[in-house]
């Protein structure tokens, strides 16, 4: 279980690290808690490993007049941990210690989760229900992704190998706005059977707007849009989600896998989606 | 002097001492095979195959020998000259497999090594590894026990009759008449998966060539060095003199480095041929492919009750999946026979009856791994005696109660011939219905909404220590009923303590330092426990089979004795009284109530350095050597009792309180005697809830990796609860039962029954391990069903 022959740079700035991506195969590593062990197990084989620790330029989290801006290098850990992200999006530190291990919280990155793109992560999950936008720069230029349009398929995303992450930007949401996440997996710390997070956001008593998102269940994170809309205009209250939530499992075929059957997740599905959108909603009311 | 009495005020027996191997563990001073460097030596990878069950047609090297760093590149023709590995048993109907080192003509398992590359270090051998295409015929592969027993599955040894390696009966009285004539029966198919061991270390080994007396040491990562020296020895021509096995720190066996492996004699024979010491340390992926699994039986069981809730008889079919080869030196009958001795259990039961059957398929070979059998034993029987107390309508205590061996009935023979000794079997199952408080539970399991909460007991017992007169696997003609010490005082007055065989995690240099220092009369860190080197000791065996407190201790017990003969002899002389009327204590030799004392040191002097104090006779060598032989064995018991509580919306299950009351005699140290419970019932909730290896129905293992092969961490294990029992004592000296497994036993069945319990509005019975949630969700949708369908 050793990786096979690589080469390593380690650029100090920006423009350093997109240069040395302009190379035959070349891969970014920062925490390297995914890449490392498919390198181990030589299911990739870079040509180059183009470490990115250094660049200071990807380290911040700070506050804009719109939201929150978070650094790709910022370790799980210190998402979890950060004052500003605790105050607007508590959601991340009630969803951070489902990532993984301690050990590995303190090395793996926001970027690194969102650009492995594993299905059950929670990151993608996170972006895609928090409105995340992928700020990526490559050669000719950086450019902003939706999270949403970020996730394609398994560990595949819509980023070049010529390019990199440099940060995820969160939109501020209103103030009447309750999140929650949860998620089911067999032991502390293993990857999401299911996890769900939901967006509630309530004016007059009616929901206004509401974000589900699933993740463990397919390809990708999904939104459960049918439901979100359904929900819109009616009356914020428990009744109004037990009404819609046979939407969140019609037309969903979850995946079948060693850990778990498809029935068995999709029954979770309903669990959480409950549990996440009961918990907004409280919390968007309190 | 009986030794239920001997330690009637013990200064160090039975106290919590803090364990003498700790600050070096704990502070990254051990010293395991990975650690050894020295000069030339080189690094071994192997090319494992990826095929279930295929010839080998061709093997492409030339590309990996061009490769710079590589040393050699080894396939099974250059190793012609050993013999194939081969367990012998004298058991009837048994047929051994022959294992080459290397995968010769035919692979059997995904794993089985196939080419050895010598490289100057382990990253060029797997470089060297990749660039090696080996071209397989794959062949059918019947890869359950279920199919490779059918007489038209494709055979796995074209030299065996079938698949079927080995089967035995076992029979007490008339089990059919009995069944037939019971006012209950009830019956079950249950069945456990397979299971791995996951030490923390990997398999590790280092033949050490020395080049200036052309000798070999090989540093391994074993817990039967004794077997290993013997076998390796016979198989490359080497004697104890110019061979010998070193254990060093071993980080956990778990019966996984309890077999003789391929890659161990591989580096032997490397290292004698190139005239270099050689390493190979497993990775990860390799310890779960090829170091030796167990568990997967399958149990068709029936139990017979009378109109009083008694036992009358139990009829048993056993089916093993003992893998490819049958392994060195247990044989493949180790677990499957071990499941039949072992399913009465502590139980009066007159009619047994049992047919074991042990099947070859293409999986990695199984072997020892703790409990042995028994794990499956107790789960198959505990659940029966569940569904009795269920249609008797009898709590599973009271059930358990009219039919354990009663305290008066000792010694009890078993319908398989096992003989149970005076053992706490009532004291342990009243211990646990008392801790559980059941009308509490029943109160909570009525009231409660959220969870459904399920209570389990089981009660076992097993032979530990087992001595010469049985195998500690069937037919094997090895003696492992023995063991050998040797305890001395030095020039200087230090104590060493000799022993062959070796702890892996089982603190025997804390315990056997405690068992020598109260013997003697010295302080427990003024005892050198020496363990593990072959050179040292004429025989030994290894630590396994719950064997090394009731061998090793009572080995200990002897030498130590013998040794404090010689010094109070001394003494006398030197005091000019009787021998008797010395005593020991704290490192002092004294007469009570006298001026006369002198400590270990100053006798040490005495006796090899001065010349004039005492008389030349009287110098003896400070030194008693000794083995102890147990004969037959231990009896020890317990009752484990598991409360589960079940979410049930999402169907996790949380194992809330695990209690377990056990009798294993005298405690030499309470804090390793809870040590060794809390971590065998950690392995016994990874057997109950999450551990499985999978295989596709090519034989592709699907769960290779921790990712997917799931073991309990700290947060699945809650505070276990541990009481012990200690009741009339074994006829040991010292008085100690082996208890190393007994928490492996326990605990699937008692947290299977705790899960039952918990469903039990739903009729559904958990009788295949590991339950989890997940097919708790298919049993629950099957029996809703067939509900709607009624």
């Amino acid at each position: 279980m050793k990786p096979a022959p690589f080469e390593y740079v380690r650029p100090d700035t920006l423009d350093a690290a997109v240069q040395a991506l302009n190379h035959e195969d070349a891969r970014i590593i920062a925490g390297g808690q995914s890449l490392v062990p498919m390198m181990n197990f030589r299911l990739v084989q870079p040509e180059r490993l183009v470490d990115i620790n250094r660049i200071e330029a990807l380290t911040p989290i700070v506050q804009t007049d719109t939201g929150v801006r978070v650094g790709a290098l910022t370790r799980h850990v210190e998402a979890e941990y950060h004052p500003l992200l605790r105050e607007h999006f508590p959601i991340i530190s009630e969803a951070m210690p489902y990532v993984a291990h301690l050990a590995i919280r303190n090395r793996g990155t926001i970027a690194g989760s969102l650009c492995h793109a594993d299905p059950s992560a929670e990151w993608p999950l996170l972006a895609i229900l928090l409105n995340g936008e992928i700020e990526i720069l490559g050669g000719s230029g950086s450019r902003t992704v939706p999270a949403e349009e970020f996730f394609m398929a398994p560990l595949t995303t819509d980023i070049a190998e010529t390019e990199l992450v440099t940060g995820v930007f969160f939109p501020s949401p209103p103030a009447s706005c309750g999140m929650a996440f949860d998620e089911v997996s067999w032991r502390a710390g293993d990857f999401a059977i299911v996890a769900a997070g939901a967006l509630v956001y309530i004016e007059k008593n009616r929901f206004v707007n509401v974000r589900l998102v699933l993740g463990g269940v397919f390809d990708t994170p999904i939104r459960i849009t049918a439901l979100e809309e359904a929900l819109v205009g009616q009356s914020a209250n428990q009744d109004a989600i037990e009404a819609v939530l046979s939407l969140t499992t019609k037309d969903l075929e979850p995946n079948d896998d060693l850990h778990a059957s498809a029935e068995y997740r999709l029954s979770l599905v309903h669990v959480l989606a409950r549990r996440v959108l009961t918990c907004a909603l409280e919390r968007a009311s309190s | 002097m009986t030794d239920a009495i001997a330690y009637a005020r013990p200064k160090y027996i039975g106290k919590s001492i803090q364990r003498l191997e700790d600050s070096r563990l704990l502070t990254g001073r051990g010293r395991y095979a990975a650690d050894f460097q020295v000069p030339r030596m080189a690094h071994l990878a192997f090319v494992r195959s990826d095929q279930a069950y295929a010839r080998i047609c061709q093997i492409e090297t030339h590309d990996a020998k061009e490769l710079p760093g590589v040393i050699g590149i080894f396939t099974a023709s250059d190793f012609a000259h050993i013999p194939e590995i081969t367990a012998p048993s004298k058991m009837l109907n048994y047929h051994p497999t022959f294992c080459p080192v290397l995968a010769r003509d035919f692979v059997r398992y995904v794993g089985e090594p196939v080419v050895a590359i010598l490289a100057e270090d382990r990253y060029v051998g797997e470089d060297a590894a990749a660039l090696i295409e080996i071209e397989y015929d794959p062949r059918d592969v019947a890869v359950t026990a279920r199919e490779a027993s059918s007489p038209n599955a494709p055979k796995l040894h074209d030299s065996l009759g079938s698949n079927t390696i080995f089967s035995r009966q076992f029979a007490a009285g008339d089990c059919v008449k009995a069944i037939s004539d019971a006012v209950h029966v009830v019956s079950g198919q249950f069945c456990m998966t397979r299971k791995t061991s996951v030490s923390i270390e990997p398999r590790a080994y280092m033949a050490e060539f020395e080049p200036q007396k052309d000798t070999l040491t090989l540093h391994s990562a074993t817990n039967i060095p004794g077997i290993v020296r013997d076998e390796i020895g016979r198989l490359l021509g080497l004697s104890g003199n110019k061979f010998r096995v070193v254990t060093c720190d071993v980080g956990g066996s778990f019966g996984g480095k309890g077999s003789l492996y391929p890659e161990e004699i591989i580096v032997c024979d490397l290292a004698l041929r190139l005239e270099r010491s050689i390493k190979y340390v497993a990775d990860r992926m390799e310890d779960i492919l090829s170091s030796s699994q167990a568990f997967e039986e399958e149990v068709a069981a029936t139990l017979a009750v009378d109109e009083n809730g008694h036992f009358t008889a139990l009829k048993a079919d056993i089916l093993g999946d003992i893998g490819a080869y049958s392994i060195y030196p247990w044989t493949a009958a180790l677990e499957p026979v071990q499941v039949a001795s072992f399913l009465p259990g502590p139980y009066r039961i007159p009619h047994y009856t049992a047919t074991v059957r042990g099947i070859c398929t293409p999986k990695p070979p199984t072997g020892p791994y703790r409990g042995v059998g028994r794990p499956m034993a107790v789960f198959a029987l505990e659940r029966l005696v569940d569904k009795a107390a269920f249609t008797l309508g009898l709590s599973p205590t009271e059930l358990r109660r009219r039919n354990l061996v009663g305290t008066e009935e000792f010694p009890h023979r078993i319908g398989s011939g096992i003989i149970w000794n005076r053992s706490g079997f009532h004291e342990c199952l009243n211990a646990a219905e008392e801790a559980v408080d059941l009308p509490s539970i029943q109160a909570e399991k009525t009231s409660r909404k959220d969870k459904w909460v399920g209570v389990g007991f089981a009660s076992y017992a097993e032979l530990t220590g087992i001595g010469s007169r049985i195998a500690v696997a069937p037919g094997m003609p090895m003696n492992t009923g023995a063991e050998t010490a040797t305890i001395r005082i030095d020039a200087t007055g230090a104590v060493s303590a000799v022993f062959a065989m070796s702890s892996h995690g089982q603190s025997l240099e804390t315990t056997l330092a405690q068992i020598v220092a109260e013997e003697l009369g010295v302080l427990p860190e003024d005892v050198n426990v020496i363990q593990g080197d072959t050179s040292l000791t004429p025989h030994g065996t290894g630590t396994y089979a719950s064997r090394s407190a009731v061998i090793g201790g009572g080995v200990a017990v002897k030498a130590t004795r013998g040794l404090l003969v010689k010094v109070k002899r001394v003494a006398a002389t030197l005091f000019g009284v009787s021998p008797s009327d010395i005593q020991t204590g704290d490192g002092n030799i004294f007469v009570p109530n006298t001026n006369f004392a002198i400590n270990f040191a100053e006798i040490a002097r005495l006796v090899y350095s001065d010349m004039s104090t005492l008389p030349q006779e009287a110098r003896e060598t400070l030194e008693f050597q000794a083995t102890y032989d147990p004969i037959v064995g231990t009896t020890t018991s317990a009752t484990h009792a598991a409360v589960v509580e079940i979410d049930p919306e999402t169907l996790l299950i949380k194992l809330r309180r695990h209690f377990v009351a056990e009798d294993c005699g005298r405690l030499i140290n309470p804090l390793v005697v809870n040590g060794q419970v809390h971590g065998g019932v950690a392995q016994g909730i990874g057997a109950a809830l999450l551990e499985e290896l999978k295989f596709d129905d090519a034989g592709q293992p699907i769960t290779a990796t921790l990712a997917d092969y799931l073991v309990p961490t700290s947060a699945e294990v809650p505070d276990l609860e541990v009481a012990h029992i200690e009741t009339e004592l074994p006829d040991s000296p010292g008085g100690f039962r082996g208890m190393g497994e007994g928490g492996t036993i326990g605990a699937p069945a008692a947290i299977a029954n705790a899960v039952t319990d918990a469903l039990s509005q739903l009729g559904i019975e958990v009788n295949s391990l590991p339950i989890t949630p997940s097919k708790l969700h298919a049993l629950i949708a099957a029996a809703t069903k067939q509900d709607r369908q009624e």
